[in-house]
C-alpha cells in the first residue's frame, strides 16, 4: 500500500508539476488579466475611431458571457490600479459609455 | 522463479509501477491542469485571428507602430508580417469587406517599413488641447528635417525597389540611385491624388499571362499601401488595394486581365482614371503570339 500510495505520488506530481498537458487551442476568456485589459484597451481605442459599438461589442463578446459594459467597469478598475495613461483611461471610459447605452440588434451578435 | 515473484522488492515495484499509472491517469485525465492565466500565443487560431484584426484597427486608430509590432509578438507568431499579409488575403477570399482588410494590410506594410504611414486619430487626443499648444517655426523644421532623416535611412537601408522578385518580376527595374532631396521641401499630404507616370508592356513569357501589375508611390519615390482600385470592363468591376503582396511591394498590386478585353482603371483616393487598358500582344522566342503583361506605374506629385 506504501509503494502504491508513493508511485500515485510521483504520478501526479510528474502530471502535474514536470510534464503538465500543455494547452495550445485555448479560447480568449482565460486571458490572464492584463492581457484582457489590454485587449479591451485595443478594442476601447479602434473605437475611438470607428465608433461603431456594435463591432466593439462582438470583439469584446470573445471575452466570455459577460456584458460588454461588466468587461469594460472590469478592465478600467485595472486600468485605474495599474497605472494606465490618461489618454488610455479615456478611450475605455469612452467604451464604457457606449456599451452602456448599446442595445444589441436583434440575434446579430455572436 | 517462485522466490521471485515472492520477493518483497518485485512486490514494492509493481505497487510503485500501478501507483505512476494512476497518478499520471489522475493528473493528465481525470484532473488535468487547467489554465486560468493564458497568454495570446497558445489562443486558437481563429481567436488569434480575431486578436490581429483588433491590433491593426487599434494602430489604425493610435498609429503607434511599436505598441502593435509588441502587441503582435505576443501571439507568438513566427513571421508577424507574414502571418498578417496571409490572414488579409484569406478575408479577402472569404468575401469579407475591404474596410475590415484594409488595416491589416496597412499595419503589416507599415510594419515593413518601419515607420507610421498615416496621422493618428485627431480623436484620440480629446483630452489634450493640441490648438492651443504653439507651433514655432523652428519646431516644423525639426519636424521636416527628421522626415528627411527617415526617408533617407529608410532608402539606404532597403534600396528601392524591393528585393528580387522570383515568381512574378516587375519589370521594368527602378532605378536605384540615391539622390539628394532638398530638406525643407515641402510634401504633399497623402491624400494628393496619384498620376499615371509609366505604362510599360511587360513580354515576359515566365510571368502569369495578361498580368496588370500596378506599383504606388508617394513623392519620395516610396512605395505606398493600401491604396483602393477598382478596375472595371463591360462585364464586370473588382476592387483591391496595394499592400497584399508585401514580397513584392508594399505599393505593389495586380490584376489578370482576359484577352481582348477593354479595362478602366479608377484609383479611388486622388480620383486617377485611365482608360482603354488591354493586354499588349507580345511574341515569345518561337515566334509564338501570347497576351502580356503591362506594368501602370502611379505616382503623387
Amino acid at each position: 500500500m506504501i509503494a502504491a500510495g508513493v508511485g500515485i505520488a510521483l504520478g501526479v506530481i510528474y502530471g502535474w508539476m514536470i510534464d503538465p498537458i500543455e494547452y495550445t487551442d485555448v479560447t480568449p476568456n482565460i486571458l490572464r488579466e492584463d492581457y484582457r485589459a489590454d485587449y479591451v484597451l485595443m478594442v476601447a481605442e479602434a473605437h475611438q475611431k470607428e465608433q461603431d459599438p456594435e463591432l466593439a461589442a462582438r470583439r469584446l463578446a470573445i471575452l466570455g458571457s459577460d456584458s460588454p459594459a461588466q468587461i469594460v467597469t472590469v478592465t478600467l478598475n485595472f486600468a485605474a490600479n495599474n497605472g494606465f495613461t490618461p489618454n488610455e483611461m479615456s478611450a475605455l471610459q469612452g467604451l464604457l459609455t457606449a456599451m452602456q447605452t448599446y442595445q444589441p440588434q436583434g440575434g446579430s451578435v455572436p | 522463479m517462485k522466490s521471485f515473484f515472492r520477493n518483497t522488492t518485485f512486490h514494492m515495484s509493481l505497487a510503485i509501477l500501478a501507483g505512476l499509472g494512476l497518478g499520471l491517469g489522475y493528473s493528465w485525465k481525470i484532473s488535468p491542469v487547467t489554465y486560468v492565466d493564458a497568454s495570446p500565443a497558445i489562443l486558437r487560431s481563429d481567436f488569434k485571428d480575431q486578436y490581429r484584426i483588433v491590433i491593426a484597427a487599434s494602430y489604425a486608430s493610435s498609429q503607434d507602430l511599436a505598441r502593435a509590432r509588441a502587441r503582435l509578438r505576443l501571439l507568438g507568431d513566427v513571421d508577424p508580417i507574414g502571418e498578417l499579409s496571409a490572414q488579409a488575403q484569406r478575408m479577402l477570399a472569404a468575401g469579407d469587406s475591404l474596410q475590415h482588410i484594409e488595416p491589416l494590410a496597412r499595419l503589416a506594410a507599415d510594419l515593413q517599413q518601419g515607420f507610421a504611414s498615416a496621422p493618428p486619430s485627431p480623436t484620440l487626443f480629446t483630452d489634450v488641447n493640441i490648438f492651443e499648444t504653439p507651433i514655432s517655426a523652428s519646431t516644423f523644421a525639426e519636424f521636416a528635417v527628421t522626415e528627411t532623416l527617415i526617408a533617407q535611412i529608410i532608402e539606404e537601408a532597403s534600396p528601392f525597389p524591393t528585393p528580387v522578385f522570383e515568381q512574378t518580376p516587375l519589370a521594368p527595374v527602378f532605378a536605384t540611385a540615391n539622390t539628394p532631396r532638398p530638406t525643407f521641401t515641402p510634401n504633399p499630404g497623402p491624400g494628393a491624388p496619384f498620376t499615371l507616370v509609366g505604362q510599360d508592356p511587360v513580354c515576359d513569357p515566365g510571368l502569369q499571362r495578361g498580368l496588370l501589375q500596378f506599383m504606388f508611390m508617394d513623392g519620395r519615390r516610396r512605395q505606398v499601401a493600401g491604396i483602393e482600385i477598382t478596375v472595371t470592363w463591360s462585364q464586370g468591376e473588382d476592387r483591391f488595394f496595394t499592400g497584399f503582396k508585401p514580397e513584392l511591394g508594399d505599393g505593389y498590386a495586380d490584376f489578370v486581365m482576359q484577352p481582348d478585353v477593354i479595362y478602366n482603371i479608377r484609383v479611388v483616393e486622388g480620383g486617377a482614371f485611365v482608360p482603354n487598358i488591354s493586354a499588349p500582344a507580345c511574341a515569345d522566342p518561337n515566334g509564338q503570339k501570347y497576351p502580356g503583361g503591362l506594368l501602370l506605374t502611379f505616382q503623387q506629385p
